[in-house]
């Protein structure tokens, strides 16, 4: 259980009331979650009921875990999925507690009024810096406060970044809320400062330089940057563009601001200035994966960007290139990084005076000719692997395989921290003994692909090599991989297909880290510790030999269920030797000959053997992440525990490990909080933390800018708290009924002929539509929301109106489905006035894309113009409007794009022509369409939801019942199913992978003999594991 | 009953009154005559057009008395409505109304040229078999398989490219792990989730 501090007491005393309601905004690292657990916990009780509203799965489950950890067990934080039906769900809200709940199903629960909403306690919410005036949360407030007065709402968030735009950002999110009240917690707050500044930190920071290859590219990428940026500015010379430098491109929220600023001008921007925006996103990817990737996965993601560049997925050339690409500065990336991994030499016989053009290091020449056989009396181990490796090496290339500066580093740095240890150990026996904390050193990476790639590295590394060729092993084994993965790019492009990325990816290109992945783990370190000390003893002597193993074992036998990194990579290397294997035929490569034999046993050996060697040194281990299997056998000081940060669960896990050194092998303002409150609220432990950064690089650039953006924020919230003019709270409870009904019978509607109706105006929305935001502009506009599971239309208005709504997105997609055209056509088949709401988004352009006519009429230009001269004359035309690259010629008209690919608006226009009675709305905004909406309902009469449902759904005796959407679509979307048979296969099967395993009888017992066939062939072609 | 104009089927009809409207020069690829009728566009024998831009706002009694006269002639009734101004809300929502009673489909153009396509298009298409709209059964298997995990939301293009060249069949990736699913390319723990909901929920889960 974590402490708190006097902050966090403070702080709870001032919002813990359940009679008020409030925001509270504090800075990250500071431990909000534990703020609300103990919150939570003052809460529990069965005569409450607590709903916890807007929290990410993986949240949810932690903050359970930690109530119970806290004692809250009986029955502690429940959790409302989609899996669970309704009457299960009224009898949970009934019996009380605290329950956390998706939004969008509470907000069909309070519809349906299956939630006593005035007898919850009150709501929690999380993330409110994510609430505005469309969101469902807004919607939940809204419904909790007509009819509850008296509950607490209690609204949290840790990002203050977030609540910057607009005039004033804090007062929209309050007036939504409908709250008054806000506590703001920054870093730099008085009592913050007095909990964790009485005692200094123990920091150790390191400026690691930079390679000169590294450099390179850095600064080639940056140069790319500027003239990308440069030319999006001289493109839009309209726009307001400040905002737009190099320094803000490194962040992602960079992208949103140029979204925000070309939205309601999207429609017009040609595709260049879309490429452009795109391409900074890419180069500030590369930005990063050049100082998290090793040298050959980003030269793999380098070759893949180049790959899809190339050729667009259609397989033709591609029509615009980014023009980054076709720079000196692109160039020299491309080149340099390729130089990083090998020089490729013109001739196989001269491989032994083959210099490559640029060297960094010695000890790079040392191993180089170690591997060609020129020094044969290098170590035993490293002639060993460098005799098998020549086999497998493709003639001509010399390896470089440059590492990364902060791998020597982080060598270094558990070396000091080996000597430390023994150091405090020899300085007394007694001292020892009463100094809290463990010995564990804790590696933070930023993504989990990074402390993967990290604890391969402490796995695999061979302490005995001069610095920067510790990790040679292990990217020797890197190579193989990756040229295993060339020959098949290449023998896809014969195809004329694109490879995007590579695909036996964990090791070369990876997911950018996935925030909750650890979150069981800290349940294991707990249970490990606990265990630890139990079966120490007994199998101490076993654990070397089940440590070099579990490597081997795991690449045959890769069903292991935990997420450890070492196992995975271990998992896939199986794998792709597996898979090397299998493909040899296909794949004779022109370099890989002996291929199959030594892969397999180099990655045994790559495996197996360094790390035993690593061991036999007895100090540390690989990784922690293998807890379960095999962590008890290890001591604490034998441990390395490498994680990527996450949210607040770290605390957790610093509160769990208690370790006494840190390395954060990548800079986090929050971790350094998180160190600070985990430091105080330990007094007497010392703890030492090792900071590395690349000095001069983007990363250090990002770390200041990062701290700097949110403080800055935290100020304009302060001072926006200062001068903001409190919202007053509409009451709509108070609403009095007679206002309605006076405009019902106004006089100026078909002359008050009217009988006053009693209920009040309802609409029938289907429970999918709960995802967009019209069903809450709706309820605001005082209609009377009913959800409901519509087999036809999407909202029924009047027992005559359906209404089909779609974005401009969706138009598009279900145009190409032709799902549209079925939904037309079933809607005119049952009502008598269907109607396709066509809604634009707000601040958008409020126009269809007109692109594609504007081209062809272009295009005719051209043709007019220019039909007699050459092709080289219209290029010299073309080129200075700007407007489309000169690639893209008018061919005449017998080029195939124009009728290929039809506009929007000409299916548009067919869709009329197959159904004249679909009518069409046209909305700017769901407001437009709220407003449109009590239009078309005014004097008519009300919707039956009990007929809305049955209509459509005859054969289908589950009609009501909750729909997973997804799955539908997706079953949808096979061959052979269509939307008259979908139903029947749903009431047979119970999910589409239980459709996968029935064999092909079984599928066309279900489908008819042909659909059948085609539908099982669809889903088994290609099929690896039979 | 269907008005009876002289003139070839293949030509727009085009109210005099119409005569000195700028779109008419946007009417591209289809040949325009003028003739008595009572819509300002005859596109087809069964589809006729009104057209309307900003007078409305002047003189908003204008297109009721023209929907008047329109009577219940032609199938198909289109008003097509040239958008130029910025507060167009309002008279959006009044011309819906009216139109749904009338039995009358709006189309919104943006632009002449815009306005003009459109026109020329209904009538290109007027026998076209709506084949372009309909879900298509004929397709060759990538393009299926791309279709077909594209409706889980955040699977994109690429990534059923990683899909197909990682995992191999749609059964297959229908068997795969969460684990070995988040170990590709691409793959957060967003999108796997997504996938295995797709895949794995029940298509039923009585949630109401």
């Amino acid at each position: 259980m974590l402490s708190l501090l006097p902050f966090h007491k403070s702080i709870l005393e001032r919002i813990h009331d359940p009679s008020t309601s409030e925001l509270l905004l504090i800075a990250r690292g500071l431990g909000l979650r534990r703020i609300i657990c103990t919150l939570m916990k003052i809460y529990e009780s069965p005569q409450t009921l607590v709903l916890l509203v807007n929290a990410f799965p993986e949240e949810e489950s932690a903050i359970g875990e930690e109530l119970g950890i806290m004692g809250c067990r009986k029955p502690g934080l429940r959790i409302v999925g989609y899996e669970m039906g309704k009457k299960e769900r009224q009898d949970l809200y009934k019996r009380g507690g605290l329950i956390s709940v998706t939004s969008r199903i509470l907000v069909v629960d309070m519809l349906q009024s299956d939630i006593p909403i005035p007898l919850i306690t009150g709501i929690l919410v999380m993330h409110a810096e994510k609430v505005t005036p469309l969101s469902l949360e807004a919607f939940i407030v809204r419904l909790y406060r007509e009819k509850n007065q008296s509950g607490f709402l209690k609204a949290f968030s840790d990002e203050p970044e977030h609540i910057m735009s607009g005039l004033s950002p804090l007062r929209n999110i309050m007036k939504e809320l409908q709250l008054r009240t806000v506590h703001i917690y920054p870093r730099f707050h008085e009592e913050v400062k007095a909990s964790l500044e009485r005692r200094r930190a123990d920091v150790i920071e390191l400026y690691p330089q930079l390679t000169d290859f590294m450099l390179d590219i850095h600064g080639a990428i940056v140069q790319c940057m500027t003239t990308t940026l440069a030319e999006l500015k001289r493109s839009n010379t309209t726009l307001d563009l400040d905002d737009f430098t190099v320094s803000n491109a490194y962040f992602r929220s960079f992208d949103l601001i140029v979204r925000r600023q070309l939205d309601p001008v999207w429609h017009k921007v040609g595709p260049k200035t879309k490429q452009l925006v795109s391409d900074l996103a890419t180069l500030r990817k590369l930005l990063s994966y050049l100082l998290t990737y090793d040298a050959l996965a980003f030269h793999a993601y380098l070759e893949t960007i180049i790959a899809a560049n190339t050729t667009a997925p259609s397989g033709s050339a591609k029509q615009y290139q980014s023009p980054w690409l076709l720079t000196d500065a692109a160039n020299i990336i491309f080149q340099v990084a390729k130089r990083r991994c090998y020089v490729m030499t013109s001739t196989s016989s001269s491989k032994s005076k083959a210099p490559p053009p640029v060297d960094d290091d010695e000890e790079g020449w040392a191993a180089l000719n170690e591997s060609e056989g020129l020094v044969g009396t290098g170590k035993g181990n490293g002639k060993e692997k460098e005799t098998e490796r020549a086999e497998w090496l493709p003639e001509g290339m010399t390896p470089i395989l440059e590492e990364l500066p902060k791998w020597d580093t982080l060598a270094e740095v558990l070396t000091e921290i080996e000597e430390e240890m023994m150091r405090l150990e020899s300085m007394g026996r007694s001292s020892l003994t009463f100094t809290p904390g463990t010995n564990t050193v804790l590696i933070m990476t930023s993504s989990s692909r990074t402390s993967n790639l990290v604890s391969e590295y402490l796995s695999t590394m061979d302490p005995d090599s001069p610095p920067g060729r510790k990790a040679h092993s292990m990217m020797s084994a890197k190579l193989q991989l990756y040229l295993w993965w060339k020959s098949k790019l290449s023998e896809r492009k014969a195809d004329g297909k694109t490879v995007f990325a590579m695909p036996q990816g964990n090791n070369m290109l990876g997911g950018n880290g996935f925030p909750g992945l650890n979150e069981e783990e800290s349940e294991e370190i707990s249970e490990a510790l606990k265990k630890k000390d139990k079966d120490k003893k007994e199998r101490a002597g076993s654990r070397r030999r089940v440590r070099g193993g579990s490597v081997v074992a795991a690449a045959s036998a890769n069903a292991r269920k935990e997420k450890e990194c070492q196992r995975d990579s271990g998992d896939v290397r199986g794998l792709v030797g597996e898979e090397a294997m299998r493909d040899e035929a296909d794949d004779i490569a022109q370099f890989l000959s002996t291929q199959t034999g030594s892969t397999s046993a180099n990655l045994a050996n790559s495996g197996a053997g360094p790390s035993l060697i690593t061991f036999e040194d007895g100090d540390f281990t690989l990784e922690a992440d293998d807890f379960d299997a095999h962590f008890g056998l290890l001591a604490p000081q034998q441990t390395v525990v490498v994680r990527a940060y996450s949210d607040d669960t770290d605390d957790m896990m610093l509160a769990e490990i208690r370790p006494k050194f840190i390395v954060m092998f990548e800079p986090s303002q929050d971790f350094v909080r998180r160190i600070e409150v985990y430091r105080s609220s330990n007094p007497g432990l010392g703890v030492r933390v090792y900071f590395m950064v690349y000095r001069d690089s983007c990363e250090e650039h990002k770390y200041l800018v990062g701290l700097r953006r949110e403080k800055d924020a935290f100020e304009r919230l302060i001072r926006e708290r200062g001068s903001m003019l409190l919202p007053i709270l509409e009451d709509r409870s108070r609403n009095d009924p007679t206002e309605a009904a006076i405009k019902t019978i106004s006089t100026r509607l078909a002359g008050g002929r009217k009988e006053i109706n009693k209920e009040p105006s309802r609409v029938i929305v289907d429970m999918r539509e709960f995802r967009s935001t019209l069903p809450s502009l709706l309820h605001a506009s005082k209609l009377l929301v009913i959800p409901a599971t519509l087999t036809v239309g999407d909202y029924i208005l009047t027992p005559d109106i359906c209404v089909e709504r779609k974005s401009i997105p969706d138009l598009v997609q279900s145009f190409n489905s032709g799902r549209l055209y079925t939904q037309c056509e079933l809607m005119s088949v049952h009502y008598k006035q269907p109607i396709l709401l066509i809604e634009f988004e707000e601040h958008k352009s409020f126009s269809l894309e007109v692109q594609s006519y504007l081209f062809s009429i272009y295009r005719l230009v051209i043709l007019i113009h220019f039909t007699p001269q050459t092709v080289g004359e219209m290029k010299s035309y073309a080129k200075p409007t700007n407007k489309y690259p000169p690639k893209k010629k008018p061919g005449g008209p017998s080029e195939n794009d124009t009728p290929t690919a039809p506009s929007i608006q000409s299916k548009l226009v067919l869709l009329t022509l197959t159904f004249p009675r679909v009518r069409i709305i046209w909305s700017s905004s769901p407001y437009a369409t709220a407003d449109i909406f009590n239009d078309l309902k005014l004097n008519a009469s009300e919707p039956d939801p009990s007929k809305a449902i049955a209509i459509g759904a005859e054969e289908d005796p589950d009609a009501g019942a909750g729909v997973n959407s997804a799955a539908e679509e997706l079953l949808r979307s096979l061959p052979g199913i269509t939307a008259k048979n979908v139903k029947y296969v749903m009431s047979k099967v119970r999910s589409v992978r239980e459709f996968c395993e029935l064999d092909c009888k079984q599928v066309q017992e279900i489908l008819g003999v042909e659909p059948g066939k085609a539908c099982w062939d669809f889903m088994h072609r290609g099929d690896r594991k039979r | 009953p269907p008005v009876v104009v002289p003139g070839t089927g293949n030509n727009i009809l085009v109210n005099p009154c119409q005569r000195l409207n700028p779109i008419l020069d946007c009417i591209k690829n289809v040949g325009k005559e003028f003739g008595e009728i009572v819509p300002d566009f005859q596109v087809g024998r069964t589809t006729g057009v009104l057209f309307l831009r900003q007078y409305h706002r002047l003189h908003p009694e204008y297109i009721h008395q023209r929907i008047e006269k329109l009577g219940h002639m032609y199938n198909l009734r289109i008003l097509l409505l040239m958008c130029d101004v910025s507060e167009h809300q309002e008279p959006i929502r009044e011309l819906t109304k009216t139109c749904l009673i009338n039995n009358i489909t709006i189309i919104v153009a943006w632009t002449a040229d815009e306005a003009g396509a459109y026109l020329a298009t209904f009538k290109q298409f007027e026998h076209k078999p709506p084949d372009l709209i309909k879900e298509r059964t004929e397709k060759d298997y990538l393009s299926l398989l791309r279709a077909s995990l594209t409706t889980i939301s955040k699977v994109n293009k690429t990534d059923v490219e990683t899909l197909r060249t990682a995992v191999g069949s749609f059964a297959d990736i229908s068997r795969h792990s969460t684990e070995s699913l988040q170990n590709l390319p691409g793959f957060g723990q967003v999108k796997v989730k997504r996938m295995k909901d797709a895949f794995e929920k029940p298509f039923r889960n009585n949630s109401t």
